[in-house]
């Protein structure tokens, strides 16, 4: 077994508390943003402003299953448990977001489309994507040797990126009730007015520090896991 | 190949050679076979059978549920077509406050004997597009009754 360098430099936990400082000073500008300033949709009024939470909190999903994606691929590549620490730390904050866009989408979906769900392509392939990252987490559990789970949980984690892809896609590959993308499409700029666009990339900003922030702390802690667990690695 | 590359660099390339063709086949089955609606067109062309469950998708028809005497406390009257093809649908219980003309809809139910399509449950489409509200305008991505 090959011995592995724990960084002994302290930057990262001494930017810390200002990630996280900056994360929240962001979140409250954004949130003002959203609920006051942005204006009304002519169509949907003022349900739309849940824009603002959903579509950040989904593209960070996504950006955080990549990130497994490539510390899957990390870990395969070269053993470093750096890799497996950013991975299931990135899985588990995937999950959360994932979890709460799916109840942000269904607040707002009542008021407009007029349920709570169905079974369309983008909310089925959304739902299979949460379900199969809670089963990498799972998957994690099933095994005390730490090279082990870690392998098995990277082959899971190269897989399941798949559905990342397939899920922005859908509503572009069949009848679909979710409208089709507003801003990550293929023809023309984003179809919102400027300062609603304004509005959604300060949020897409301060969800991205809180992204980071919670990535930082959590890789930090797993990293203690595995120095107070694994001696050997 | 197993010895030159590495265990590990092999079980690399196989998990994703898996994960393109388990995105491959879902690609394509997602295309084919996962059906949340229908459009009238399709409907007609593969002749859905009368008192089969089925969703029907279009465009609420301009002028079909303008008139106020069509909104009686049994049952709300529309037209969705898709351009082609029109289905009048009787509609029973809760309406979005969304549905409008021009505009998308989507509903389940079942077609009757007569052609109409009783509908037990009305779902509003809203497209990609937002605009903040003009004084006096109606976007041009919207028509309202």
């Amino acid at each position: 077994m090959t011995e592995t360098t724990i960084p002994r430099g302290n930057t990262l936990p001494r930017i810390r508390p200002w990630l996280g400082i900056a994360a929240a000073a962001s979140f409250v500008v954004a949130s003002v943003m959203a609920l006051f300033w942005a204006p009304t949709d002519a169509v949907q009024g003022n349900v739309y402003r849940i824009l603002y939470v959903h579509v950040p909190l989904a593209w960070l999903a996504y950006l955080a299953f990549v990130v497994v994606f490539l510390a899957s691929v990390g870990w395969l590549w070269t053993k470093n448990p750096l890799f497996d620490a950013v991975a299931v730390s990135s899985a588990e904050i995937g999950v959360l977001f994932t979890g709460l866009f799916l109840v942000a989408g269904s607040i707002w979906a009542k008021p407009t489309w007029g349920v709570w769900w169905t079974w369309e392509p983008r909310l089925v392939t959304t739902a299979i994507m949460f379900v199969m990252y809670v089963g990498y987490l799972l998957l994690r559990g099933l095994s005390t040797d730490f090279s082990r789970r870690a392998t098995r949980a990277a082959v899971f984690g190269i897989i399941a990126v798949i559905d990342v892809p397939i899920v922005h896609l859908s509503v572009l590959w069949a009848n679909s009730l979710h409208q089709l993308p507003t801003v990550l499409r293929a023809g023309g700029a984003p179809a919102l007015d400027s300062s609603m666009l304004l509005t959604l990339m300060v949020s897409l900003f301060a969800y991205t520090l809180i992204y980071a922030y919670f990535m930082s702390a959590r890789v930090s802690l797993e990293r203690a896991r595995q120095r107070r667990l694994w001696t050997q690695i | 190949m197993l010895d030159r590359l590495g265990a590990r660099r092999v079980l690399l390339i196989a998990a994703l050679g898996v994960a393109v063709l388990v995105g491959a086949l879902a690609a394509t089955n997602l295309q084919s076979q996962v059906v949340y609606y229908l459009t009238p067109s399709e409907a007609k062309a593969q002749g859905v059978a009368v008192g089969q469950t089925v969703r029907l998708g279009g465009l609420v028809k301009k002028g079909s549920m303008s008139s106020a005497d069509l909104r009686n406390a049994n049952e709300f009257r529309f037209v969705i077509t898709d351009g082609s093809v029109d289905v009048q649908i009787v509609a029973t219980g809760a309406i979005p406050g969304l549905l409008r003309e021009d505009a998308g809809a989507v509903v389940q139910g079942a077609f009757v004997a007569d052609g109409t399509f009783q509908a037990t449950q009305v779902i509003a489409k809203h497209d990609e597009v937002y605009t903040a509200p003009t004084a006096g305008a109606t976007p041009a991505h919207r028509t309202a009754p």
